[in-house]
């Protein structure tokens, strides 16, 4: 995740130790005083969905899949990964409110020092559900709406889903729960975004996550509707923009960017032009101490029947099954090829990646990208949109291990 | 001495049929597990565990995970429980709560 409210306009936030390893700058109480160690840890606790979304990566539907994890199972995962120090579980599906034991398994995961967190599609969020999450511990509810009503609805496979979200957004926000947008960009939706941003920050919303489409599950097929690079672009300096205007006018919203690290060296690049020389520096250092692309490493996925997969889109691939042995243990064996060449992936990095100068901030974006298009692991992702003249040429600002001095 | 005596037989695919992956790094190397790949037939397995693995391996085995039979020392990892089933909506009560967000 890329807070382009943190870099472009100072915005602390909760996640900036985990994030950035600057706990001791912000203002805002911390998830974490260090830079992450362990990885975010995404559980699909079910396969079963009330939506039937285009682009969902878990090609989740309405019946649940055989040997989905008992709620006996659910929390001895959730000691597996605090004995592993995961400093995050994000509830993921499926839409997780189907599992009825949702608030024990979130409340056992907060016992265990697990900072459990929630991805929803929002529409099974009643008054009585939102505080029964509140009361179990919950610390954060991330409900996706991807577009204007009749564009998600469109996209979500459920005429109302758009209302039905937000009315679950503001029972969380109701019941005290910190609750944010997600949005998947693609080209169906990406005339929304502002709107969505505006008309969300009414109902009292100040959390915004713009997901690029990965290419897993459903999202495979539906590759063509993916934005060109240059309507990404497009797209992502729109998501600047508008965070500096909002940041103008006293709103203080905050903004972040997933699944697209070329994210970060455009941020630079775009800092550099509109911000300062100097703020563009403060950005680089914090970008390169986040550490590009999680696949692997930062962020890890455990689905509804115990696979271990790389990131929460990449479902198609299994390390191991935690049925067989702990997290912790499938996580560290780097016995396996592809897990020891992904975690030094700099060294495969082909094409316009391996002397990209930004590689340090980006590290090659998503893998899983340039596998579904080119066939080749470390082939450039195809939605990397950054220009010739901006990836060429010495590293930026020098070696990045000099400590940070205003230009 | 162990017995192998706990079996894990949970599934470990729901969207397609899933298939162990063993892969030699050299001929002088063990055959190592690496995971699963999911796929609807051995040919998309195949083809899947290459391209994940042909950089690397002289040799891919493939393993149906449902002909795969797992048994440990110790009982399974994660405790033996009920079914996830018992623990999810029905699909009949999850319909009837979708969009009753008013109603709270």
């Amino acid at each position: 995740m890329i807070s382009v409210s943190k870099l472009l306009c100072d915005l602390d936030a909760e996640g900036d130790g985990l994030r950035y390893d600057a706990a001791d700058e912000s203002t805002k109480r911390q998830i974490r005083d260090e830079k992450q160690r362990r990885p975010v840890v995404v559980w699909n606790v079910t396969k079963q969905c009330n939506l039937y979304c285009d682009h969902c990566y878990a090609a989740a539907d309405t019946e649940i899949a055989d040997g989905e994890l008992s709620t006996a199972e659910g929390k001895a995962l959730l000691d597996d990964l605090a004995d592993y120090g995961a400093p995050v579980v994000l509830f993921s599906g499926g839409e997780p409110l189907v599992r009825n034991d949702l608030e024990e398994l979130i409340a056992y995961a907060n016992d265990v020092g697990v900072r459990p967190v929630l991805s929803t599609n929002g529409t099974l969020i009643t008054a009585e559900r939102a505080e029964s999450l509140k009361a179990a511990g919950l610390k954060y509810a991330g409900v996706s709406v991807d577009g204007l009503p009749e564009r998600n609805d469109d996209f979500r496979g459920l005429e109302g889903a758009f209302e039905g979200a937000v009315r679950g957004i503001e029972n969380c926000l109701d019941a005290g729960l910190k609750t944010g947008l997600r949005y998947t960009i693609t080209e169906r939706n990406a005339a929304d975004l502002e709107g969505v941003v505006d008309l969300l920050t009414d109902v009292g919303v100040d959390r915004f996550c713009f997901y690029h489409l990965d290419y897993g599950g459903r999202g495979t097929e539906i590759v063509d509707a993916d934005l060109t690079p240059a309507d990404r672009r497009t797209a992502v300096k729109r998501v600047c923009d508008m965070t500096r205007e909002y940041h103008d006018d006293g709103e203080e919203i905050e903004t972040l960017l997933v699944g697209n690290y070329a994210d970060a060296a455009y941020l630079v690049e775009y800092a550099r032009e509109h911000v300062g020389e100097a703020q563009a520096r403060r950005v680089y250092e914090y970008l390169r101490v986040n550490g590009g692309d999680p696949t692997g490493e930062r962020v890890a996925d455990v689905d509804y029947q115990g696979n271990v997969h790389l990131t929460q889109f990449w479902q198609g691939y299994s390390l191991g099954n935690v049925r067989d042995r702990p997290f912790g243990d499938i996580w560290e064996d780097e016995s396996n090829p592809l897990l020891r060449a992904l975690r030094n992936r700099d060294d495969h990095l082909s094409g316009k990646c391996a002397d990209c100068r930004y590689a340090g901030v980006c590290r090659g974006a998503s893998r899983l990208r340039a596998l579904t298009v080119e066939d080749d692991l470390f082939a450039p992702d195809p939605q990397c949109y950054l220009e010739d003249s901006e990836i060429e040429g010495p590293t930026p600002f020098g070696a990045g291990d000099e400590p940070m001095s205003a230009d | 001495m162990g017995e192998f005596d706990n079996e894990v037989d949970a599934p470990r695919g729901a969207t397609s049929r899933e298939w162990e992956v063993f892969v030699r790094e050299a001929t002088a190397d063990p055959l190592t597990h690496v995971g699963s790949v999911s796929a609807p037939s051995e040919d998309v397995a195949r083809e899947q565990a290459a391209s994940l693995f042909g950089r690397t391996a002289v040799a891919l085995w493939l393993c149906p995970a449902d002909e795969t039979r797992r048994y440990q020392t110790e009982a399974a990892t994660l405790g033996a429980g009920a079914s996830g089933e018992e623990a999810t909506m029905s699909v009949a009560e999850m319909q009837s709560e979708t969009l009753r967000g008013e109603d709270g």
